[in-house]
């Protein structure tokens, strides 16, 4: 099978998901690189284009890697320290890991509320499930506190929330 | 000049209220969100019809959103420079906001208790401020309109990192709280440096007056957190509110105390020498008037000035920086010309029932 783009042999091989249509994709080294579709390779390919790459720009894979979506590439984050979209987080998530826990102190995991709506109906429960646990969580915290107020302000919203949820969960 | 603007000359604006709690030493609080757009590239990438197509959306939806007070919407590119420099010295925008180019603008709350930017660093900045001590009456409202403007606005979120953020020391909560804090007594019983110390220990931020990258003048502090990620909002907000401002505040009443009791002399002359540069000055530097307005707002914190209010300094505080001062004088003066424009408007001010 010959690339896409050009006609040399074709080695990488994926399907790709843009507006809701499926694509297959079919290119050779070079132009997977150049395109910026590295990263959804397989992980064999990638390892194979790390090569390939490294040999032929001097560059590691790292600093190759290019956002599909928006063209971020990783050195321009590194120059700037802003990211180009959100898919970036997921692009770049090996790299990212060290700038995020740095930054957060060593935090990973995000705790705090969660979008008010416009998300799919069964996400809606899980957030809102999330959101619930949250408020809990802080109503204990204020109450070993001493902070009733606080303390009141949450027991309405869990109270809110907790009508607001399907029954029998 | 925009209207709008104009008529939030007359008064001094919500942070500079002077109205709230522990107002001795809190000037004012902060609470403030980061939020994107899921279906946009954040502002580095995003083009120039992107950019446009952003703001129209954002625009759209801060308009009709059920808002707890009146506000109105200001487009950045069809307002002059005077005009963006008088919204930051109000703190309702950003400098990066105001130097920036491309769509974008700000929605601000009538009485200046709020203000969302549309793309800044972020496609939304939504910030509330209350004079004096107030973060968790700031977040209360500013989860309010979080929430009204995520009814549909679809944001940016994941499970494990939260809000996505241009920028990742945002992510998470996408939430800074500050406060600006005035510390004159810190400064001058020489410890300042060791609340500095505290402060990173405790990963906070310390800036000067109008954020990022500007110097503390006249010993105004503003103190944020570093961290968006791990903690929930109200976590963030309680260590801040009950744990780290409470020990800030009484460091420096403490440090005013110690003056008073064993160097009132000192004291006393730090603060008639304010009062006299501002009364009997010719030529006065923006910066010189701040300097003598920070010793002056502790006299008048501490009883020790008569005939003058905090009202009256945060007047002068406002007034006399550059882009409110361009705008009561009208016109662009320079050099000494403008120093001596500024001295004779600060005396008059300071001078009680205009004699
Ligand atoms: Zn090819
Ligand atoms: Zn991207």
């Amino acid at each position: 099978m010959k690339c896409d783009r050009c006609n040399k042999p074709a080695t990488i091989h994926f399907t790709e998901v843009r507006d809701g249509k499926s694509l297959e994709l079919h290119l050779c080294g070079e132009c997977a690189a150049e395109s910026g579709y590295v990263q959804q390779a397989h992980l064999t390919m990638n390892e194979m284009l790390n090569e390939f790459v490294k040999a032929k720009t001097g560059m590691s894979n790292r600093d190759a890697l290019v956002c599909p979506d928006c063209g971020m590439k990783w050195q321009e984050f590194k120059d700037t320290g802003l990211l180009g979209c959100p898919k970036d987080y997921a692009v770049f998530s090996d790299q990212l890991r060290g700038v995020i826990e740095n930054a957060q102190h060593g935090a990973t995991h995000h705790t705090g509320k969660t979008p008010a709506a416009a998300v799919a109906p069964e996400d809606s429960v899980k957030l809102r499930q999330a959101e619930l646990s949250r408020l809990k969580k802080d109503l204990t915290k204020a109450l070993e506190r001493e902070s009733y107020e606080v303390a009141a302000t949450l027991r309405d919203q869990i109270k809110t929330l907790e009508a607001a949820l399907p029954p029998g969960r | 000049m925009n209207p709008q603007i104009q008529k939030l000359l007359g008064k001094n604006g919500e942070w500079l209220a002077s109205t709230g709690p522990e107002s001795a030493v809190v000037v004012s609080s902060r609470v403030r969100l980061a939020r994107n757009l899921a279906d946009f590239p954040f502002m580095t990438k995003a083009g120039r019809s992107q950019r446009a197509e952003l703001h129209r959306l954002c625009r759209e939806q801060l308009l009709s959103m059920p808002s707890p007070r009146p506000f109105f919407y200001i487009d950045m590119e069809k307002t002059d420079q005077v005009d963006r420099q008088l919204m930051v010295e109000r703190h309702l925008i950003s400098k990066q906001h105001a130097s920036g180019d491309g769509s974008r603008g700000v929605a601000v709350s009538d009485d200046e208790a709020f203000s969302i930017m549309v793309n800044e660093e972020d496609h939304i900045r939504l910030q509330v401020i209350r004079s004096g001590l107030q973060l968790r009456e700031c977040w209360r409202e500013a989860d309010t309109l979080d929430n009204a403007l995520g009814q549909h606005l679809r944001y940016a979120f994941s499970d494990r990192f939260g809000f996505l953020t241009a920028c990742p020391t945002n992510l998470g909560t996408g939430m800074r709280v500050s406060v600006m804090l005035h510390l004159p007594a810190l400064k001058l019983t020489g410890e300042i440096e060791k609340v500095f110390v505290a402060a990173k220990d405790m990963h906070l931020a310390v800036r000067g007056l109008f954020g990022e990258g500007t110097e503390a003048i006249g010993d105004f502090y503003q103190i944020s957190n570093q961290t968006t990620l791990g903690r929930s909002e109200e976590e963030i907000l309680a260590e801040f509110a009950d744990v780290i401002l409470p020990r800030l505040i009484a460091a420096e009443l403490s440090a005013r105390s110690v003056l008073e009791q064993e160097r009132p002399l000192m004291l006393d002359d730090k603060i008639g020498r304010a009062v006299g540069l501002l009364r009997n000055a010719r030529l006065l530097s923006s910066e010189e008037a701040l300097f003598g307005l920070s010793h002056l707002r502790l006299g008048v914190a501490m009883g020790r000035v008569a005939n003058l209010t905090m009202p009256t300094i945060n007047r002068i505080f406002l007034t006399t920086q550059p882009g409110h001062f361009q705008r009561t004088l009208g016109q662009p003066l320079d050099g000494d010309a403008r120093k001596a424009a500024r001295a004779s408007y600060v005396r008059q001010l300071m001078t009680p029932s205009g004699g």
